[in-house]
């Protein structure tokens, strides 16, 4: 049961925005559970899952620990919640991120949220020049090297010329994709269509109102 | 027929790809900060560390803004990094884009305090402070730091405000300075 990036999208906000105002921990623990057993139904790369936790087990530590140092009241429990409810933000953020692929998240945007064609097509034009700006990065910081100059994270000249190379790129992307027939604002023939069926907004709420309602009883 | 159009309210193409491309740059630049932070965020010092670099991850905002100039542009930008950054970089998935939500709305209250009419030093320097002032509030409940000693969040409310002061408002008028030399920003 893989559901639409769309839902997913409204359930990750709905439910991530509270729980940064909730001092649940059985509500964050419920968020990771939840979130692990979808991961699992759609066969998530568990690969993935263990490399994610294992980078942010020394955020976890750190936070924990910080509490423990530095915080008020029951220190142990804040830290037990603020390290649950880090855990939960990355769980709750990689359901929609391990489970479907950009376009389908952008298209599906498109789709029932909303999201203007021209952004989405203005990212994916962007996200296919990766390789390109990787490369770019290294050309600019080598031809730096090599008249005798580092450019530093703190100096304005490889942000400056990262800018440039924007600058000129995005121009030549959108003026390619006008000529190839790209007319913004204009209403587009829609050939992706994807499934959402009306009970999948019915679970968004059943899920959403569990949360709130664990969250504020325990 | 002119389709890419160059109407200044309004978002182009051009702007949405500009913008995206600059969040990609600006993406694997920061990646060399994430082992700085890794280095200081598996201590108790944590939350220092968070603040500390926390006005990288802000630039996106008022870097768009002084760009673009337009109504939403550093909402927009910041937005746009946090997609790029949950599609293609980070471990957080799509919670990043909570995250760029705040930020974003940080960095934009600025430059509407203004108006919308300065660009220039009083935007950004007004956008340094409600963006630290926006996501210090974010913070309070999101990462418990209302559950730290009073001194503790002074003193991490201070390092945010030099940190995003630094790279979100000297920075990034450093940058607006060498740009506009260039003549190539109208």
């Amino acid at each position: 049961m893989t559901l639409n990036p769309s839902v997913m999208l409204i359930i990750i906000l709905e439910i991530g925005l509270p729980m940064a105002f909730t001092q649940s921990l059985a509500g964050n623990l419920a968020v990771c559970f939840i979130a692990f057993c979808y991961l699992m139904v759609n066969r998530a790369s568990l690969k993935t899952i263990s490399f994610v936790m294992l980078i942010s087990l020394p955020l976890a530590f750190g936070t924990g620990w910080s509490f423990i140092a530095f915080g008020t009241g029951d220190v142990w429990h804040q830290a037990f919640l603020q390290v649950s409810r880090l855990f939960a933000y990355i769980f709750l953020g990689m359901t929609l991120t391990l489970t479907t692929q950009v376009r389908d998240i952008l298209l599906s945007f498109i789709n029932h949220l909303h999201l203007s064609p021209t952004f989405a097509y203005g990212l994916f034009a962007a996200f296919n020049l990766l390789p390109r700006i990787q490369r770019q990065v290294k050309t600019i910081r080598y031809s730096a090297n090599l008249r005798g100059i580092t450019y530093h994270l703190w100096q304005p000249q490889l942000y400056f010329k990262a800018i440039l190379s924007a600058l000129q790129w995005s121009d030549d992307l959108a003026q390619g994709m006008a000529s190839h027939g790209f007319s913004e604002g204009a209403d587009r023939t829609i050939t992706y269509h994807d499934n959402l069926p009306k009970w999948q907004w019915g679970l968004a709420i059943i899920l959403i109102a569990s949360y709130l309602i664990l969250s504020l009883l325990t | 027929m002119q389709t890419v159009q160059q109407n200044k309210a309004h978002w182009s193409l051009r702007d949405v790809i500009f913008l995206a491309i600059i969040a990609i740059f600006f993406g694997i630049i920061y990646q060399v900060w994430g082992y700085m932070y890794y280095a200081l965020a598996a201590t108790p010092l944590k939350p220092f560390a968070n603040d500390l670099t926390l006005g990288v991850w802000i630039m996106a905002g008022p870097m768009a803004g002084v760009l673009l100039k337009k109504v939403g542009a550093s909402f927009l930008g910041e937005l746009l990094a946090a997609t790029v950054e949950m599609l293609l970089f980070s471990s957080w998935g799509a919670s990043t884009l909570l995250s760029g939500s705040i930020q974003g709305l940080g960095s934009e209250l600025g430059f509407t305090a203004t108006g919308y009419k300065n660009w220039d030093k009083l935007g950004i320097a007004l956008s340094v402070v409600t963006s630290t002032i926006v996501t210090f509030a974010w913070d309070l409940f999101s990462n418990g730091y209302l559950h730290y000693q009073p001194m503790m969040i002074i003193g991490l409310f201070l390092i945010r405000l030099v940190s995003i002061g630094f790279f979100a408002g000297i920075l990034v008028y450093w940058i607006k300075q060498l740009l506009d030399r260039t003549g190539l920003i109208k």
